[in-house]
């Protein structure tokens, strides 16, 4: 099972937008997919209309004490399963904390399901903490969402600092530009600007656009709902690229 | 840990009508309906089945450009995809890279995924939702029918697929008893694969490798026997075509196990039959094991090819590229002899023949011993003695004994196995079972000792036309690294008999042998 995760230090980039998606068009592919949504927001359970709750809660799953498989609920996506959101999420930094080897606690929840499904996407809150090292540590692959200016780029090449100094197991980092508005000079620039050989950021970048913006309305992912919309197409190359680089 | 799913499959009685059910079901659920979509798909799996024992649907859909198989593991899960390509059957190789490949291999293994019936199908899909709008069961309403080789369309049974959600145990449960109660819908009998296949003529369950006759211990000797022997033919006949066709390479295996097993009963039962058509036909049986050997020779060598590379350091795999290229050759070549052979007027006027002496009168019991005597005394009287047999030989086998002691002691464990496999359920499973198991220990060792020294011994004789191909001498450097882990193999199983024939040839076994079948 590989493992990639969508995160952003940064809120309202399109870290959810982009795992729900991505999660999708996997399944579609055929291959057996999880959802962890690891937000207390529960935004991704949300828009699967699955009610964000964790029997027992973040702290016993965490700690192997509740059985990772009895807390999965299938998703409308035939293939994609997903791992709700709960309100307790917002102690995961103290639970980990608490826990023996705290970077490796996600990683643990995991591995009984390495059989069962072919790739995991796990939705990250916005934050660099704990959860994230844990994330870092479980994730093949972190795809990081950016929308075009000066500033995110310099927070991403911080980002990949970070890993490289204080991460163990480095994931792969796959940046992509998202919420692209072509109508603004600023956005058309930084994406024009990164030079060809550059293999940290993905070609495909994700518009900024209306339909994408409805999944709340829709509770759907955009490609299930509008699948032959721009927002849907940028998603389906993307998740071409990302298939790619990860040998899925 | 299991992620499993429940779901069921059930037929629509005659008399409910599948609208009327949808329609019913929404009074009582939230129930979103698709449009119906026609569909003609093909049954896939391999000649025996292989798929429906391991509980996997595979089918192909679409036109042939651009068709699809199709897999699911059970109904509503997700299914696996690949392009199908244009194949008249596909080989594991055949296939895409990707995980319907992936699934699919370890169970197909080196046979042919055959197409085996095809269904014309309306299927509605629907969905139970909660009170979040979200789907809770996924359910498939199917009318379809067989369409035979005549084009004739044959309706099958209409049926109701039904799925459950992970974590959405109750409304599939709750869905499940308005079902059976209310509706009166029963589980189906039969999946739609079997129920076309056998609207197509074709046996369900594919065809047989295993002889399933039913005895009983006071029954006659010669009716039991051409019992057996009659299961056996209809075996080679199923797997004829498929040899002809060179589908894959089982067919002229199990082929030729059934011609073997059929010697073996010739055999064994001699004198339940008249001596002088007996040696006719074992004669028969005789030369059309011989025309069918080397090509299953060569089957063998290709088949284990992976396993012999596997031996020899991967900077030198490509050196033995020309090996690889001139035993496909020498089998394409022994193919062509085969299939000649086999269409011709001999094999044909033979296997008539052969026929006819199962199907006809066997002559006077006088002239035939065991013709009359129960089939439980003969077959226990012939275990016992290959038993013994078996063991007198074994013992005399040690280090300094040649190849050919440990081949015949192998060709007499056979006999024996036949006769278990074929006979043993006459007598209680706890006696016949472990002497199986020991009796399958020796064997593999045996069959290593000799499949090894066969492969040494061709690949020698390979060495000749070796020489003449581009890259030759280099490949013959190489074979050399080759037979030499053939024969260390053959060592190795040579150093192996001694602990597996003491636990065939044990004191305990021996006397249980001895007080049960003699």
């Amino acid at each position: 099972m590989k493992v990639v995760a969508t995160y952003n230090i940064k809120g309202g980039v399109g870290k959810t937008s982009a795992a729900v998606n991505l999660a999708a068009l996997a399944a579609r592919d055929g291959l057996r997919t999880l959802l962890w949504d690891l937000d207390p927001q529960g935004a991704a359970s949300f828009l699967f209309r699955v009610r964000p709750k964790v029997r027992g809660g973040g702290r016993k799953l965490v700690r192997g004490k509740s059985e990772v498989a009895d807390v999965l609920r299938g998703t409308d996506v035939e293939g994609l399963d997903l791992l709700p959101a709960d309100f307790s999420y917002r102690h995961m930094d103290l639970v980990l904390d608490e826990s023996g080897k705290p970077t490796r606690r996600l990683r643990k929840v995991l591995a009984p399901l390495a059989d069962h499904y072919d790739l995991a996407v796990l939705d990250c809150p916005p934050s660099i903490s704990l959860v994230s090292e844990s994330v870092f540590d479980a994730a093949d692959a972190l795809l990081v969402p950016l929308i075009p200016s000066t500033l995110t780029l310099r927070t991403f090449e911080q980002l990949g600092g970070f890993i490289d100094t204080e991460v163990d197991r480095r994931p792969e980092i796959i940046a992509f530009f998202s919420m692209v508005d072509r109508r603004k000079r600023l956005h058309r620039e930084v994406v024009e600007s990164l030079p060809d050989g550059r293999t940290d950021i993905a070609r495909s970048a994700i518009p900024a656009a209306t339909e994408v913006e409805l999944m709340g309305v829709e509770r759907s992912p955009v490609v299930v709902h509008a699948p032959r919309s721009r927002g849907a197409r940028a998603y389906g190359e993307l998740w071409a690229e990302v298939r790619g680089r990860l040998d899925l | 840990m299991p992620l499993d799913v429940p779901s069921y499959a059930f037929a629509l009685p005659d008399g409910v009508d599948p609208p009327a059910l949808v329609s019913f079901l929404g009074t009582r659920f939230d129930v979103v309906s698709e449009a119906a979509e026609p569909l003609t798909v093909t049954v896939v799996d391999t000649a025996d089945r292989r798929l429906r024992e391991a509980g996997v649907d595979l089918s192909l859909h679409g036109s042939r450009a651009a068709a699809t198989l199709v897999m699911r593991e059970q109904a509503g899960s997700a299914p696996l995809t690949a392009p199908a390509g244009r194949h008249r059957r596909w080989l594991v190789e055949d296939l895409p890279d990707g995980p319907l490949r992936d699934h699919l291999a370890p169970i197909v293994e080196m046979r042919a995924l055959l197409p085996l019936a095809r269904v014309r199908a309306e299927v509605q899909p629907l969905q139970v939702r909660n009170s979040d709008r979200k789907t809770v069961v996924r359910l498939r309403l199917t009318t379809h029918a067989a369409l035979v080789d005549d084009g004739e369309a044959v309706p099958l049974t209409p049926r109701l697929e039904v799925a459950g959600v992970l974590g959405y145990p109750r409304p599939l449960d709750r869905l499940v008893m308005v079902l059976t109660t209310e509706s009166g819908l029963a589980d189906a009998p039969a999946s739609l694969a079997d129920e076309a296949i056998a609207a197509a003529g074709g046996d369900p369950e594919g065809i047989r490798s295993k002889v399933r006759v039913t005895l009983r211990p006071d029954q006659r000797t010669d009716k039991a026997a051409v019992a057996v022997l009659r299961d056996l033919a209809g075996m080679v006949e199923a797997n004829l075509p498929g040899t002809l066709a060179d589908l894959d390479t089982e067919f002229l295996h199990d082929l030729r196990v059934a011609v073997r097993r059929s010697r073996s009963v010739l055999r064994e039962l001699s004198d339940a039959f008249p001596a002088e058509p007996l040696a006719r036909q074992r004669e028969a049986l005789k030369w059309i094991q011989s025309i069918t050997g080397p090509t299953r020779d060569l089957d063998v060598q290709l088949l284990d090819w992976g396993h012999l590379l596997a031996g020899v350091p991967a900077e030198r795999h490509a050196a033995l590229a020309p090996v690889h290229t001139l035993l496909e050759r020498h089998r394409s070549s022994a193919l062509r002899t085969l299939t000649r052979e086999l269409r011709g007027s001999k094999f044909t006027g033979t296997w008539a023949a052969y026929r006819a002496f199962l199907d006809g009168r066997l002559g006077p019991a006088r002239d035939r011993p065991d013709a009359k005597r129960p089939i439980a005394e003969v077959a226990g009287g012939r275990i016992a003695k290959v038993y013994k047999r078996m063991v007198k030989a074994g013992r005399a086998i040690d280090d300094s004994s040649p190849p050919d002691d440990l081949h015949d002691l192998r060709k007499r464990g056979k006999e024996l196995r036949y006769l278990l496999e074929f006979f043993g359920g006459l007598w209680p499973t706890d006696v016949v079972k472990p002497m199986v198991k020991s009796l399958k220990g020796l064997q593999d060792v045996l069959g290593t000792h000799q499949d090894r020294e066969v492969q040494a011994h061709n690949m020698r004789d390979l060495a000749d036309d070796l020489a003449g191909e581009v890259g030759g001498p280099e490949a013959l450097l190489v074979l050399g690294v080759l037979i030499d882990q053939l024969e260390a193999e053959q060592h190795a199983a040579r150093a192996g008999f001694a602990e597996r024939f003491a636990a065939f040839a044990s004191d305990d076994q021996r006397k249980l042998v001895a007080r049960t079948f003699s």
